[in-house]
């Protein structure tokens, strides 16, 4: 037998009987498989929900063109036999939050290894592990940078011990009044598209904020308001929907609607405009009537690239509203479209209106393949930054099988050196956060919020899905009967989805028990009533930064410790993240699926909740590390540069 | 609108709609140009082990327009377990031979070839047809050679190794080596909460960004293998100098004097005579033999698979900065250490 690769004899063998998992088949995967198999582990699962597409052709290896629209992890499993036939690999095209993979399932594992791109997942994933105990070894990419540490359940922190910024959301005034950024326009074009073909959804509105607290109505404007717009009674009391089936969805209408009259009628909410530059209408009949400005020759550019003029928008805008209006009477009655970075009907409408916006609010204008970045999420990747991460991976993986936790580190990928010479950044892991409210022994958290206005389909949904992370929750009151207010039960207790929490009396003080019961966690809400949140803010989680101010507990030392240049050939939000990121975070690279990809995917609400945060956070989603500065492994001083 | 769909050649300055769906994340990274220049460049790519399979994967998906493989070696039980592109009934083909199928169908769009000819003999205008050539597995020797004919050529010139837990990568990429980096556009003026009603100019993009155009300067392998470690400044620089560059020096002369790199079948013996060798390196440069304490020996035989992923993935990336001439490469050594985990940049030879 030839003695593995350099390796001892036992760690050698070790490889050979253990089992392992990987979660996700994608960049980090394909390259995590190679590496294990031919690094001499025998005994491989991975699972994914995805199918290949030919975007990803350019760094996920173990797929060729003929393997678009096939499953990730099926496929991958076929190309990896075939350098290595003896290896012993299962693949499941399916969802790791399926509750067919239970803590028993996870048991039959000596290491999980990740290779996900979104939170959610991460977050399920980590609670498995901790349940089951054992070893995670958690990783990102995105662009030139990269991470990887090891999570063991009461030696290291776990996940979500560090609470980690949640997705950046633009306040409903912004988007709906007084956009800044393309990224604001972009946001409204798909809530836009939403309202108009799609799932209307309250939290999307488009049309001008009257509610807007800059505004500070009085009695006077209220004449004027009424004649700026035609429309104005149609704004109020008809939904955009309605009122776009009611003119047939006649672009022309639709056109003046968006982009005169509703702009008029900002315009008359003065307040608004004395320390910013006023919107400047657009009218249908005056821009054709405009020499048409010279559409720049694309000649060596890719044509995506072009930024048109005003009235090539204007064009797509008017191509694009015929389309997807036929798309909607071919589906029939009460038909609803997803909106699909990936369907170009789709794509060219946000474009078109975001653009159209855009020059409304005196911004340049930018080329659908920027436009496709933001309102994609669209993570740009290479084939070598998940080549060095999944390497690292590994070397982590060998030292877990032997429980040498003492020698595991979270190593840092820079795109340039840092003052100490430093590409890769080894640091020492943290130990548990006492107060997680995921692994310490009895977690709780106390969240604000109004008991006479949020009702239990919020709580269920956005506080314990989203903000907490279970994937099934169970919640019980505790008022000393034991009150079921959710059950993880389809439709057992669907009556109180629209009811208030006040309604079961519950009140300042109250505390709820809510139970995961896959992940085997449980986790006590002390609930404290507030009528005074911001506007847009349905709840607080008290003892969390604000989400979009960065933690202040980032030691100013710690920030020179540079890991490079952002890399900002990525659009970003807003200037202000470039500057403050300094240490990428896991990273989550949450994509906007195209509809073919969702197929495997169980959970419509899942579904809901991509499409939520794409539309809200546009960025390589980069998050900052909230502790304090990283200790260099190899010296006893703390790195201050 | 005519996009030509025809498979691009030379210095064709039209992406095809192909290249254009399957480059879409790498473009929206480093950008149009940068692809441009990628899918001009022909490198030659010498040594088809474990880390020679990596950068022929990244460069092959990179895009670039040729990659030539050449080794001259067979297949054994032991390589063909080293990298994965080598089928599995495959021993006893040559190496380059036998990884050319797999190499393709990662890109099609990449003209591979073989090349089975030993590096040694090959004749100094047979490098010239190239804009990088990597060399893995070559004698120091010849590597100093390669380096000083290519790099009066502007030929780009890449040196790398995988030695157990540890790995390196050299790089030359000439005298004047242009580059561009894009960095944040300055925004003037203020925003609006200071400004009054005089804010109501056009708004610049806080996104907007710039190309700024950098030079850099390399030197040759020679000069950064033979540093002076006698004078004074060079001896306060040794705290800061990573032990793997002294390590380095050992494994070359190793492989200069037994035609081979360290071998598990040999330990014991390979062992002593690096431990000698250590010595004997070390003396010559006026050095003490604490610099590399002995536990290195443990740690430097055969390739390690994740090593390979690691060294190949950084190797591969600056091949690809430096053809597509964007962003800082970096200069002039890159060592990985994968018992630590730790990569650090450095620079030896002449400033």
């Amino acid at each position: 037998i030839i003695i593995r690769v350099g390796l001892r004899k036992e760690l050698a063998d070790s490889l050979s009987s253990c089992r392992v998992l990987v979660v996700g088949a994608g960049g980090i995967g394909c390259e995590l498989l190679k590496n294990l198999v031919l690094t001499g582990f025998k005994n491989i699962e991975v699972i994914d929900l995805d199918t290949i597409d030919v975007s990803n052709l350019n760094r996920q290896f173990l797929f060729q063109k003929k393997h678009v629209g096939k499953s990730k992890a099926q496929v991958a499993k076929e190309s990896v036999l075939r350098f290595c036939p003896s290896a012993n690999i299962t693949a499941y095209h399916d969802s790791i939050m399926n509750p067919d993979y239970n803590v028993e399932f996870f048991r039959n594992f000596q290491l999980v290894m990740n290779a996900l791109d979104n939170r959610a997942a991460r977050n399920h994933v980590n609670r498995m592990c901790l349940a089951a105990d054992i070893p995670l070894i958690e990783s990102g990419t995105a662009g030139y940078l990269g991470q990887v540490t090891v999570i063991k359940k009461g030696q290291t922190e776990c996940y979500e011990c560090q609470p980690k910024p949640t997705q950046k959301t633009f306040p409903g005034c912004t988007i709906r009044n007084t956009p800044s950024e393309p990224i604001h326009c972009i946001v409204w074009a798909k809530y836009l598209f939403n309202q108009l073909f799609g799932e209307e959804d309250a939290d999307q509105e488009v049309s001008p904020d009257t509610a807007d607290p800059e505004v500070a109505w009085n009695p006077a404007d209220a004449a004027a308001r009424a004649t700026a717009s035609n429309k104005d009674g149609d704004i109020k009391r008809v939904s955009t929907k309605e009122w776009a089936r009611s003119t047939g969805y006649d672009p022309v209408k639709l056109f003046n609607k968006l982009f005169k009259d509703d702009i008029m009628y900002l315009l008359t909410m003065d307040k608004l405009w004395k320390k910013r530059k006023a919107p400047l209408p657009l009218d249908w009949t005056e821009i054709h009537q405009l020499e048409s400005s010279q559409e720049e020759a694309f000649g060596t550019g890719l044509k995506d690239q072009q930024v048109l003029g005003v009235q090539g928008y204007a064009q797509l805008f008017h191509r694009s509203v015929e389309t997807l209006r036929s798309q909607l009477i071919e589906k029939g009655e009460g038909a609803e479209l997803v909106w699909d970075k990936d369907d170009p009907p789709a794509m060219d409408f946000v474009t078109a209106a975001a653009n159209l916006r855009m020059n409304v609010f005196s911004m340049n204008m930018k080329s659908r393949f920027d436009v496709k970045s933001m309102a994609g999420n669209i993570i740009p990747a290479i084939a070598t930054t998940n080549a060095v991460i999944a390497g690292l991976i590994v070397l982590e993986a060998l030292k877990t099988l032997n429980s040498d936790f003492d020698q595991c580190r979270t190593i840092f990928l820079n795109k340039q050196p840092n003052p100490r010479k430093k590409l890769l950044v080894p640091c020492a892991l943290d130990p548990p956060n006492p107060n997680c409210y995921v692994c310490a022994s009895k977690p709780e958290v106390t969240v604000k919020l109004n008991v006479h206005k949020t009702i239990v389909q919020a709580l269920q949904d956005k506080i314990l899905k989203e903000k907490f992370g279970m994937v099934a929750p169970d919640v019980q009151i505790e008022d000393g009967k034991g009150t079921i207010l959710i059950s993880s039960e389809e439709g057992e207790t669907e009556a109180n989805n629209n009811k208030f929490l006040s309604d079961f009396g519950i009140r300042n003080g109250s505390r709820l028990q809510a139970d995961d019961f896959l992940q085997d966690y449980t986790l006590l809400v002390n609930l404290i009533h507030s009528e005074e949140l911001e506007k847009d803010v349905e709840f607080e989680v008290v003892g969390d930064a604000p989400d979009k101010a960065p933690a202040p507990s980032v030691p100013e030392e710690g920030k020179n410790i540079a890991n490079g240049n952002k890399d900002s050939a990525q659009p970003s939000t807003s200037s202000k993240a470039a500057a403050e990121d300094d240490d990428v975070l896991i990273v989550d690279s949450d994509e906007e699926p195209s509809s073919s990809t969702m197929e495997a995917s169980p959970e419509s609400s899942n579904r809901k909740r991509k499409h939520h945060d794409a539309d809200t956070d546009a960025t390589a989603s980069k998050r900052k590390r909230l502790d304090q500065q990283p200790a260099d492994d190899d010296e006893d001083i703390i790195a201050l540069d | 609108l005519a996009l030509a769909l025809s498979r691009p050649r030379g210095e064709d300055n039209i992406i095809s709609e192909e290249e254009a769906a399957q480059y879409d994340r790498q473009i929206r990274l480093w950008g149009l140009d940068a692809q441009k220049r990628l899918r001009g460049s022909r490198v030659l790519l010498v040594g088809l082990r474990g880390l020679g399979a990596e950068v022929a994967k990244n460069l092959i998906l990179a895009g670039v327009k040729g990659l030539t493989l050449l080794d001259h070696e067979q297949v054994t039980e032991e390589s063909r377990r080293a990298q994965f592109l080598i089928p599995v009934d495959a021993d006893g083909q040559n190496q380059a031979q036998a990884s050319l199928e797999r190499a393709q169908l990662l890109n099609p769009m990449v003209e591979v070839k073989v090349d089975t000819d030993a590096v040694e003999s090959k004749l100094d205008d047979f490098f010239f047809r190239f804009d990088a050539v990597c060399l893995t597995r070559c004698s120091k020797d010849l590597m100093v050679r390669v380096d000083q004919l290519c790099a009066s050529r502007n030929i780009k010139v890449f040196c790398g190794d995988v030695y157990g837990y540890h790995g390196y990568m050299f790089s030359d990429l000439g005298q004047e080596h242009h580059y561009v980096e894009e960095k944040p556009k300055v925004v003037k003026g203020s925003n609006e909460a200071n400004d009054g009603p005089e804010a109501k100019k056009r708004k610049v993009d806080p996104n907007e960004t710039t190309m700024v155009k950098k030079t850099i300067s390399f030197c040759s392998l020679k000069e950064a293998l033979e540093v002076d470690w006698t004078n004074e400044k060079a001896k306060s620089s040794l705290k800061r100098t990573p032990a793997d560059y002294f390590l380095l020096q050992v494994l070359l002369k190793f492989r200069t004097d037994k035609g081979r790199d360290p071998q598990p079948d040999s330990f014991a013996e390979d062992s002593q005579l690096l431990l000698q060798i250590r010595d004997d390196v070390l003396e010559t440069m006026g050095l003490s033999s604490e610099l590399l304490p002995n536990t290195f020996v443990s740690y430097c035989f055969s390739e390690m698979a994740p090593v390979c992923a690691v060294v190949g993935g950084v190797l591969g990336q600056e091949i690809v900065k430096a053809l597509s001439q964007r962003d800082a490469p970096h200069r002039n050594f890159f060592f990985f250490d994968g018992l630590k985990g730790s990569g650090v940049v450095d620079y030896f030879g002449s400033k």
